[in-house]
């Protein structure tokens, strides 16, 4: 019976990761511009690893494996965030119709003026 | 004899090439006299209608001719191309997943992997090489004259490849994103907690190649990767504090000729039937297994300089 | 119903829907309007597979296939890296060489 709880645990969790990864993958579609894109995205990297590795964590129980797998976490909680940022200051940096997209906002949090 | 440029860009060749490219930007030579004849009359006729200033032509001819090599044909070859390419990236991904379907099952006796070679060198490759990752032992022992010589190749190619990108002292430097300093903040502080770790890891898989899967190649491809991060976060200065020209051609070559000496050890001693003075060791120990441990661990050295290599030739032109 | 064949339905259900969701992503990484696009779909995309190694290496009992999916991780990264600092690169030269012409 402890057997089963624990699978049908980790399934929950599992199930809630493919869940949060179709939602992406969704948003890849349904969103405009790149940058809401990039978010819908970003959100695979994090929650949907993270819930899917953890539903693999409780399968696995405690061993060097499970170590393993919350490395992967730890790495990819860690990286794909900078990843993001990267992307996003390419996007800044190189899309000609920004302004049509967002408002700009300057150092004082003012909206900066059309040009 | 050799043409001078413009034969050659007015030539049979140049043009069919450019054609199947797609490329649209017309080179300016003789590509439709008629055409181009037409035009320099009207000019001609603008000219004298104006008489003394020259109007500027209404008609931009590169980009009526761009117009006129779209409408014969290239826009529907371009389309084509495309249907063509898919087709057939669809039908060769078809023939590859068809194909698994007569693959025997995962692990069955009855397959032409299990002859004798296999079971020899499952049977006994612990007892003669002390490598419990029989892969290595394959690679690195069996048939290490094959490993010896693609370790050669890739000698050659960044030999090859620094031939041709590298840029001499008295051009001027490629301009860098990277490189000026407070350039990313963020990938810097990252990367001060991921570039020790990458190189953990690639050392862990060069120093347990015989044990667990991994070894030369992989380990060393994990290194590279570290290098690379580490100067596309820092910048080629700050990487060169370490890892310079010079430093590149120690460990290169050092590490290929060690490697070679090495395997010629290992070859003649094989060939003669001599007994090799290095020992076994206990199966599974990190010191084990004769020479393959250095062997492994030079192999992965000889492997990220190649990717730093090709990063940095490509990247600008120099180490 | 066993253990087992509860397993066997959860690892290869999970895999099936990682892989639709792949492709899918692979049709904005292939029509992706701007190069962020599609580096965004590749980088989501390193993501699923290493779902799918993670998932696998359970599954066929591996233990060794989670050091493919650290080293995947790895790698993904260095690619979003290595490519947004080449295309910033490409695009800070191409802006100075207009900025050259414009002058004259």
């Amino acid at each position: 019976m402890g057997e089963w709880i624990r699978f049908g645990f980790a399934a929950f969790l599992i199930l809630c990761g493919l869940l949060a990864a179709g939602i992406a993958a969704f948003g890849l579609f349904k969103f405009r511009f790149a940058l809401n894109r990039m978010h819908a995205a970003a959100m695979c990297d994090t929650l949907a690893i993270l819930l899917v590795l953890s539903g693999l964590i409780v399968l696995s129980g405690f061993n060097f494996d499970s170590l393993k797998l919350f490395l992967i976490i730890l790495l990819l909680w860690c990286a794909s965030p900078v990843a993001s940022h990267l992307l996003a200051n390419l996007e800044v940096t190189v899309s000609p119709k920004l302004k049509d997209n967002c408002e700009i906002l300057t150092d004082d949090g003012k909206e900066e003026e059309k040009v | 004899m050799s043409k001078i440029r413009k034969n050659y860009d007015t030539s049979f060749r140049t043009r069919f090439r450019r054609y199947i490219l797609g490329e649209t930007e017309l080179p300016e030579v003789d590509y439709m006299p008629m055409y181009k004849k037409q035009i320099a009359e009207e000019k001609a006729e603008d000219e004298r209608a104006t008489e003394h200033y020259l109007m500027p032509p209404e008609v931009d001819p590169m980009e009526d001719a761009k117009r006129y090599a779209e409408l014969s044909g290239m826009r529907w070859f371009r389309r084509l191309y495309g249907v063509m390419a898919l087709l057939l990236c669809v039908a060769i991904s078809g023939l590859l997943i068809y194909n698994v379907a007569f693959m025997p099952e995962f692990g069955s006796a009855d397959t032409a992997m299990t002859n004798e070679v296999t079971e020899r060198y499952i049977e006994k490759g612990q007892e003669e090489t002390g490598v419990v990752n029989t892969v290595t032992g394959v690679i690195l022992q069996y048939r290490g004259f094959d490993t010896f010589g693609e370790t050669h190749v890739l000698f050659l190619a960044t030999i090859a490849v620094m031939i041709l990108l590298k840029r001499r002292k008295d051009e001027e430097p490629v301009r860098m994103d990277g490189e000026n300093p407070g350039g990313d903040r963020i990938l810097r502080t990252m990367a001060h907690f991921m570039v020790p770790l990458i190189f953990l890891f690639g050392l862990y898989i060069l120093v347990n190649g015989h044990l667990s899967p991994g070894g030369g190649f992989s380990g060393g491809a994990v290194l590279g990767a570290g290098l690379i991060l580490y100067s596309a976060s820092f910048g080629f200065t700050a990487t060169a504090r370490f890892f310079n020209e010079r430093i590149y051609d120690i460990v290169k070559v050092g590490s290929l000729m060690l490697y070679s000496l090495l395997i010629i050890y290992y070859l003649f001693t094989g060939a003669n039937g001599i007994d090799s003075i290095v020992p076994l060791g206990k199966a599974g120990a990190i010191i084990s297994s004769g020479l393959i441990l250095p062997i492994n661990i030079l192999v992965g050295f000889e492997v990220a300089c190649t990717m730093y290599a090709f990063f940095a030739l490509f990247r600008k032109g120099g180490l | 119903m066993s253990l087992s064949q509860a397993y066997n339905i959860l690892f290869g259900g999970a895999v099936g829907v990682l892989v639709l969701i792949m492709l899918c992503v692979l049709i904005r990484a292939v029509r992706g309007p701007e190069i962020v696009d599609r580096i965004v779909a590749v980088n989501m995309l390193g993501t699923l597979t290493i779902m799918i190694i993670c998932i696998l290496s359970l599954w066929l009992k591996q233990g060794y296939l989670l050091d493919v999916a650290i080293i995947y991780a790895m790698i993904s990264f260095l690619a979003v890296v290595i490519l947004t600092r080449i295309y910033l690169g490409v695009y800070h030269e191409r802006m100075l060489k207009k900025e050259e012409e414009r002058r004259g």
